[in-house]
């Protein structure tokens, strides 16, 4: 199974091609006057069946953001504060201003994201699970795209096979009740966070221009599926 | 029964070595208390949450790593919701000469009190 991804994934990249750098692909990230420090997050709006979907998204969103270099306004605070304005749903806070976000939480930038797929799959001997997420990050001083992503990643969550056929079945599925969602969350947005330049406060910041890593058509999806 | 062993071993396993995190953070179980606090809210995810902020600040004083974006101030806000304003004013003051841009935002959080006294 990890098998048959790895190749679909190599396939997909081969398939689309046009990679570009991270300097090429987002240039206001490289922009004095325009790179961001802070971010708010707003609640991912989730279009995917599976209920837990966003509380796991949410829970998962604040790490691989803050490590890679910028200041994660609270989330928990952050929904708190909309939650007592009568705004619930990430769809409801997507109408607000992006210069709001500015006068209230001195954030210079907003990040949306988008639960397109969360599809768990068991089949007898293999299980995994086929996310497909869009982020996209808007400056909140001119409401200009910072950085964007869309992808759809298949992670295995089959666990090591026993050698014996039906102590793998139901191996399988016992791992497939049992699974612990929140590495496979993690796993998805670190994946697409490995496309945004680094912040402040990462070491590297200002040094990855060159990093050739961002898949044009990613960058170009993303923002079509939010607008 | 089976799934609570587990639990128990992973949180031994766990507990043996600090990880930090490519950031240079220490996040604790962070995910995990927070996901059950979205998931379950009430008393005991609530207090669950509490202990693994305290753990990340103690940890990462302890290792001499900054502490993560928004620890501290989760923990204001928390300890804010309990009535104990002084030990949340005393976090989001933390927080604050952390990451001095979250200085907006924090004004905000103190004003806050006033504003549930209202409700």
């Amino acid at each position: 199974m990890r098998l048959i991804s790895t190749i679909a994934l190599v396939f997909l990249i081969s398939a689309c091609a046009e990679i570009e750098t991270k300097g090429q692909a987002f240039p206001k990230m490289y922009s004095e006057t325009e790179k961001p420090i802070s971010i708010v997050v707003v609640p991912a709006i989730n279009k995917s069946t599976a209920a837990d979907a966003a509380n796991l998204v949410n829970s998962t969103l604040t790490i691989p953001f803050a490590d890679n270099g910028y200041y994660v306004l609270p989330i928990a605070i952050v929904s708190d504060i909309f939650r007592r304005e009568g705004l619930i749903e990430g769809s409801q806070i997507q109408g607000i201003p992006l210069s709001m976000f500015k006068t209230s939480f001195g954030a210079d930038s907003v990040l949306y994201i988008t639960i397109n797929k969360w599809d768990t799959n068991y089949v007898v001997l293999a299980a995994n699970v086929v996310v497909g997420m869009s982020y996209v990050l808007r400056s909140t001083t001119d409401s200009e795209i910072l950085w964007s992503y869309d992808q759809e990643i298949v992670v295995d969550t089959s666990g090591d096979s026993t050698g014996f056929l039906l102590a793998d079945i139901i191996k399988t599925a016992i791992t497939t009740a049992m699974t612990d969602y929140i590495p496979i969350a993690r796993q998805v947005n670190a994946t697409a966070v490995a496309t945004m330049p680094y912040g402040k406060y990462h070491p590297l910041n200002n040094t990855d221009a060159e990093a050739k890593v961002v898949l044009k058509k990613s960058r170009e999806n993303a923002v079509m599926s939010t607008d | 029964m089976n799934s609570k062993i587990m639990m128990v071993v992973l949180c031994i396993g766990l507990a043996g070595c600090t990880t930090v995190s490519p950031g240079g953070y220490y996040w604790g179980k962070y995910s995990y208390t927070y996901h059950d606090l979205l998931k379950n809210p009430g008393e005991t995810a609530r207090a669950a949450h509490v202990v693994t902020l305290q753990d990340i600040i103690a940890t990462s004083n302890e290792k001499d790593l900054r502490t993560p974006p928004g620890i501290h101030a989760e923990l204001g806000n928390l300890l804010s919701n309990a009535d104990r304003n002084d030990e949340a004013a005393a976090q989001y003051q933390a927080e604050r000469a952390l990451y001095p841009e979250s200085a907006v935002f924090l004004q905000r959080l103190l004003v806050k009190p006033k504003a549930g006294a209202e409700e």
